[in-house]
């Protein structure tokens, strides 16, 4: 019973004969296929925010540059953080959530398909919003933080800023159902024998994020809320005539704002930690420590938040507490890199590309983790707030740890996505052109900061003492530019070229690498039967697994009436020659997205005075989106 | 071999650590450098900096050489070991654990020590300074001396100095680098901080920025510090208290400047360059000592010409009796003395040629650059609200040519007058 | 074809929860229905929303530079009089509508589970009315919308007195907080009649207990939120 006979003829060819197209992609509710949107997407939006990050360099490589004005300037770095925080690295941990987490827990799907696709739709619409303003230099120029009063309409009267309040609202949305979907799937379609203590760790530090964007986008949903009323109805939360604080904006930004750096990076520490086992050929060290530093980073995460304001003024008591917080998160954080550094202790440590990248995570990451500290302290910050400090930690935070760890994350698992390998030596000449470019870039900014050059300026004199570090980050960032189109070479080539890669191309342990790349629509021909944390290598090879806690008596025994033992699975049928339901193609998604971006981008119109055409595209939009809905949920899903 | 290049990679980051860290005391090379103990709250910061930076090294070096250690020790070799099957260790991870906490106490005692001594309320006798933001310049008012200025700004070695910092318009941030940590300039509230530069400390002149982004010329957002002696203070005090030293709008008598130097009543004299400063107009930090990272080089942008034959023939008088008018700059400058200049939009005016920069700092304080200032500010400080008042120049706020305004000479004009107002 | 073994895959199926109003049961971890989970963590989030709106209202208490004020009277530059602009008797009786309303949600969550099961033929008229799933969704609804009324003349009378949204701090912090709270009141209501929509003309039962149950939540916590609302913004001065 547990295995299948072959069907008589290949059912494989004419499955994904039907399932290619166009209309197949926009009517997806399949995860993978969600998953892999998210990638494409998100990996441009990338590029956009790299190339904006490239001008940037670009006009301060040298004193009074002059390349480009100071206001497209000042769009140019607004535009850089809001895209790589919400466009880029955050939809790119999406695509690893939708590709992996059903295939890490067993499952054929996420809870809610459609409102899977839902997410990616508001996402992409809502990205588009937000990033073609700059084409017509009409781009937000509030920074990515959009500090009040400056983008109240007194001070920002352009368009500008209304398109950042409205595509952060929009999507908010996207984040928050796409939340909404992962708690609901991790909690509840996990397979037989999958405990919580048994999930992959990519999944954990997921199941800690979606939690982090449950309770930090309701923060910032109402501040922006404020914002959008004080600019299109005249209200006066943020005005300074009626005597508004604009601290209110600060608080209720960086209640999501904080919570937000651990939303970008723990997806990433997640697939470090399913890489770093596997290229050691030893479980991760320390499981049960790494799940807790994991939830006790997004506990105090919510308790820190007031460390980006020691310059406001709150007062000593304020300062000091809100400091020892910061300090405290230090701890869990430092708990993870130890446990890494023991996991390819007394292993056998291969240096294949995804591999590489994992280890410059926890190398570059530290750097970021030390600076970090460094301005926990709240006098010492003053020196460094708004600094190119700043500048630099951040960056060896997100890009020397989120990127780093998504790119792991992406050579590791592209064999499983799209059954062929990436180019090893064009995997190498990336990694190698990213890691000394980002060394190049930030490293210097340390000094620059230290040495008094402030954030966000256009342009600065010479003679300063930054003239050095200046022109070494801006060459730094041509060299990150350059390998990363090397990266986008390899990436779409290898689709095609790469080398053919089997179930389990590595020889990982968890339950993704059991089944055929790219997995079949349904995943998981038979549900399996968890017994440990890595089922696969308990298959192949139990003595790595010895030491850890198992159900292995049980596996004889299953416990759930369908669920059979994990075993590999070879053979690839149509979901329909095995008789598994699947979730119907559908527009549906698609169609309510589009209400519901037509819907606030009527607002615009409304400071132009053109109350009709506003009101007709927002009610159009209102219903195009309620009537998308019902239409939705009144339609059967599978 | 990729693997070697990854362990020179650790070793040559920190000797890049070591050898900037040790530059940092060379304050020629870094005029901004925040490692100095010129003030007492830059001392107490530079000592938790310090024992930030030892800790942070020895994080550093220990865990970036375990890592590379691990590495190079445990990579896969033909014919090596096979993977020790270890999944935990309760008494290593408690231990560290329990390391970094003990490192982390061991800044935080010192940390609250210092932030509470830092805003402690300022001593008593302290100099009172007001700061108060504009969208993109720095007002400074001494409100026990009556100085209004603008940008520039003197303090005494030797006294503390207690700031009062306001804004008018957005968020803004005060900092002197090398003086100490910096605050922000929120709208709606007053926030404070003090510091007292070191009696030795010489009369030297420091840069100063906003931190706080705050809009178009957030960059251009400058401020020039002059720490000078006692005495030197007061005599720049004294002299700035007083009304503008020429002033042909004044009511007849008495004299409004007890100070003023005759010569300069007298039309059509106003020598256009930069005269030496007058003994009797006070004491201004001399020109000559500026080094030269406090010298503006923001270049003037192209396509803003201004005939500079022009400012030999201008006319002071007619400057401050037609041109100030005329050019609107009554509308929003204030020069004490002068009836019906009142206005605080813009910075106060009354000893503006006292002052080494204009446009908080963008640019030197010479005839050539005030008369194309004048002429069509918008072009040389982005987003800025003066006007541009050149007849002829295309407005890039408005986006539109002004057809009013004056015209070469009259900025002439108004450049000898300002010029005047030492 | 493959139609050996292809049945215990398909049974087994681990597949997709759904999220519309399907019937068969598929596996999943906790037993639950997925859609009862997600309004946990939807309501979960809900409740930040609901905090921060909240928090705003508290920072901004008594910081607005002109009136009309809440719990205090206040003269204007023309001397002209503003009362206190809070009526709490009226408010009173709204909350009370919204209570009782929460009330008769659980009636009509009761009503549906028994839907089916025999009545005794000597059944009084409350056992009778008891049974009536569509009664009940009707009075959650209409009590719901009344509430709503409450709030529209409320919102009347306070722009009649004086105070917009565009006014003063309290206005503003007011108007938004009650209104996404009414905005709430009012999808609440819109899934009532939803649901009664679908009662009268398929009938609910028994194996739809769960959709009345997430409507049920949904409708408790917004009554909670009020009564949260009420106290802070309407009760302490």
């Amino acid at each position: 019973m547990a295995t299948i006979a072959a069907p008589t003829h290949a059912g494989h060819a004419e499955a994904s004969s039907q399932n290619t197209g166009i209309w197949s992609w926009i009517a997806t509710t399949d995860h993978k296929r969600i998953g892999t949107l998210y990638l494409w997407t998100a990996l441009f939006f990338f590029l956009v925010g790299g190339l904006e990050a490239v001008l940037i360099r670009t006009q301060l490589m040298k004193p009074n540059m002059g390349f480009v004005s100071a206001e497209t300037y000042n769009q140019l770095f607004t535009m850089h953080g809001t895209t790589m925080v919400f466009l880029a690295i955050m939809p790119l941990s999406a695509a690893f959530f939708n590709f992996l987490i059903p295939l890490q827990i067993g499952a054929r799907d996420v809870a809610f398909p459609r409102l899977n696709a839902f997410s990616y739709w508001v996402y992409l619409l809502g990205g588009i919003f937000l990033t073609v303003p700059i084409l017509f230099d009409v781009a937000p120029n509030g920074g990515w933080f959009g500090y009040a009063p400056l983008t109240t309409v007194q001070f920002s009267p352009g368009h500008n800023i209304d398109f950042w309040v409205i595509g952060l609202q929009v999507l908010g949305v996207s984040s928050l159902a796409a939340a909404f979907n992962f708690i609901t799937t991790i909690i509840n379609m996990r397979a037989p024998g999958m405990t919580l203590m048994r999930m992959p760790m990519f999944t954990w530090m997921s199941f800690v994020v979606q939690f982090l964007l449950v309770l930090a986008f309701p923060p910032i949903t109402v501040a922006l809320v404020f914002l959008l009323m004080d600019r299109f109805f005249g209200t006066t939360f943020y005005a300074i005539a009626a005597g508004a604080d604009p601290l209110l904006w600060q608080h209720l930004f960086w209640v999501f704002g904080h919570p937000e750096v651990y939303i970008l990076i723990l997806p990433a520490f997640g697939l470090v930690s399913e890489v770093l086992p596997t290229f050691s050929k030893k479980p991760l060290f320390g499981y049960n420590v790494m799940v807790y530093s994991g939830i006790m980073i997004g506990f105090l995460g919510f308790g820190v938040w007031a460390h980006h304001m020691f310059a406001v003024g709150m007062g000593a008591v304020a300062d000091s507490i809100f400091s020892m917080m910061t300090m405290l998160i230090a701890i869990p954080t430092g708990v993870k890199i130890f446990n890494w550094i023991a996991t390819m202790w007394a292993g056998e440590v291969r240096f294949e590309v995804p591999m590489k990248f994992a280890i410059a995570l926890i190398g570059m990451f530290t750097i970021g983790g030390i600076s970090g500290v460094m301005h926990s302290s709240p006098p010492a910050d003053l020196q460094q707030t708004d600094t190119y400090f700043i500048v630099a930690h951040f960056h060896y935070v997100l890009f020397g740890g989120s990127i780093m760890g998504i790119f792991a994350g992406i050579y590791h698992y592209y064999p499983k996505m799209t059954g062929r390998f990436m180019d090893t030596g064009l995997g190498n000449l990336h990694f190698w052109g990213n890691l000394i470019g980002m060394n190049l870039t930030f490293f210097p900014m340390h000094f620059s900061g230290l040495y008094g050059m402030p954030r966000r300026i256009y342009q600065y004199d010479s003679g300063q003492g930054w003239d050095l570090f200046n022109l070494m980050s801006t060459y730094g960032t041509y060299l990150i530019a350059l390998s990363t189109l090397v990266f986008v070479w390899n990436f779409v080539r290898s689709r095609t070229r790469g080398a053919v890669a089997g179930n389990d191309p590595w020889g990982a342990g968890t339950l993704e690498w059991s089944i055929p790349s790219p997995p079949p629509e349904y995943n998981f021909a038979q549900l399996p039967e968890v017994t440990s944390r890595y089922p696969l290598w308990d298959l192949k090879d139990p003595s790595k697994t010895a030491g850890i806690a198992h159900s292995h008596a049980d596996a004889m025994t299953i416990t759930d009436a369908h669920a059979v033992p994990v075993h590999e699975e070879t053979e690839r049928f149509t979901a329909k020659e095995l008789g598994i339901p699947m979730p119907l193609p559908t527009a549906k998604p698609l169609f309510t997205a589009v209400g519901l971006m037509t819907m606030f981008s009527g607002l615009l119109f409304l400071r132009n005075d053109l109350f009709a055409v506003a009101m007709t595209i927002t009610i159009g939009g209102a219903c195009m989106f309620i009537g998308g809905l019902y239409a939705w949920l009144t339609s059967p899903l599978e | 071999m990729p693997k070697l290049r990854l362990r020179e990679a650790g070793p040559a980051l920190l000797f890049m650590v070591v050898l900037l860290t040790l530059t940092a005391c060379g304050d020629t090379v870094y005029p901004n450098t925040t490692f100095t103990r010129f003030t007492d709250l830059n001392s107490s910061i530079l000592s938790l900096w310090d024992r930030l930076l030892f800790w942070g090294t020895i994080v550093f070096v220990v865990v970036e050489a375990a890592l590379i250690f691990t590495i190079i020790r445990y990579r896969k070799r033909p014919g090596g070991p096979e993977a020790k099957q270890i999944h935990g260790n309760a008494i290593l991870e408690i231990t560290w654990t329990a390391i970094p906490a003990i490192i982390l106490v061991l800044i935080a005692v010192p940390t609250v020590k210092t932030i509470f001594q830092t805003q402690a309320p300022a001593p008593a006798g302290a100099l009172k300074v007001q700061v108060i933001g504009h969208q993109w310049w720095w007002e400074f008012r001494y409100p026990e001396l009556g100085i209004v200025t603008a940008n520039e700004l003197y303090v005494p070695v030797g006294r503390t100095v207690s700031f009062e910092l306001t804004t008018k318009d957005v968020l803004h941030s005060f900092w002197f680098p090398a003086m100490g940590g910096k605050r922000d300039l929120i709208t709606n509230r007053t926030n404070y901080m003090w510091f007292t530069p070191n009696a030795d400390l010489g009369t030297q002149a420091w840069n100063g920025f906003c931190t706080e982004y705050c809009g178009s010329s957030h960059a251009n957002m400058r401020i020039r510090l002059y720490t000078v002696q006692p005495d030197e203070f007061e005599s720049w005090a004294k002299h700035q208290a007083s009304p503008a030293v020429f002033n042909p709008l004044a009511p007849a008598a008495p004299p409004a400047t007890p100070v003023a130097n005759a010569s300069n009543r007298r039309p059509a004299v106003p020598a256009v360059d930069t005269a030496p400063a007058q003994p009797s107009t006070g004491y201004v930090f001399p020109i000559e000592k500026l080094p030269a990272h406090v010298v503006p080089q923001t270049p003037i942008p192209a396509g803003l010409d201004f005939d500079d034959a022009l400012l030999a023939g201008g006319d002071a008088t007619r400057g401050a009796t037609q041109g100030f008018m005329l050019g609107g700059c009554i509308g929003c400058h204030a020069i004490n003395g002068v009836p019906g200049a009142v206005s605080n939009i813009g910075p106060n005016l009354t000893h503006v040629a006292s002052r080494h920069t204009i446009a908080s700092g963008l640019y030197k304080f010479d005839g050539p650059t005030l008369a194309r200032w004048i002429k069509n500010a918008r072009h040389m400080k982005p987003g800025v609200i003066m006007n541009t008042i050149g007849r002829g120049e295309y407005d890039p706020g408005m986006k539109m040519t002004v057809t009013a305004g004056l015209d070469d000479r009259q900025i002439a004009d108004v450049v000898a007058y300002l010029m005047s107002l030492k | 074809m493959a139609s050996h073994a292809a049945a215990a895959p398909h049974t087994a199926g681990a597949d997709a929860g759904h999220d519309d109003g399907h019937e068969h049961h598929h596996y999943t971890t906790t037993g639950l229905d997925n859609r009862k989970i997600a309004i946990w963590a939807f309501l979960g989030s809900e409740c930040m929303l609901f905090a921060s709106l909240i928090s705003t209202y508290l920072i901004y208490k008594g910081k607005s530079l002109v009136g009309p004020f809440p719990h205090t009277e206040w003269v204007n530059e023309a001397g002209k009089r503003f009362e206190p602009i809070l009526d709490i008797p009226v408010t009173s009786a709204s909350t009370a509508v919204l209570l009782a309303s929460s009330f008769a949600m659980v009636l009509a969550l009761q009503a549906v589970q028994l839907k089916g099961k025999p009545i005794a033929a000597t059944a009084g008229w409350w056992e009778r009315i008891q049974r009536s799933s569509q009664f009940w969704l009707a009075a959650t609804a209409f009590l719901g919308a009344t509430f709503l009324g409450f709030q529209a003349y409320e919102f009347t009378s306070f722009v009649h007195e004086g105070l917009t949204i565009k006014t003063n701090l309290f206005g503003s912090t007011f108007f938004t907080l009650t209104g996404f709270h009414g905005a709430h009141v009012t999808v609440g209501v819109l899934w009532l009649m939803t649901l009664l929509w679908i009662d009268r003309t398929r009938g609910l039962g028994p194996k739809d207990e769960l959709i009345v149950d997430i409507c049920a939540l949904y409708w408790h916590f917004v009554d909670v939120v009020w009564i949260v609302i009420f106290t802070l913004v309407y009760l302490i001065s």
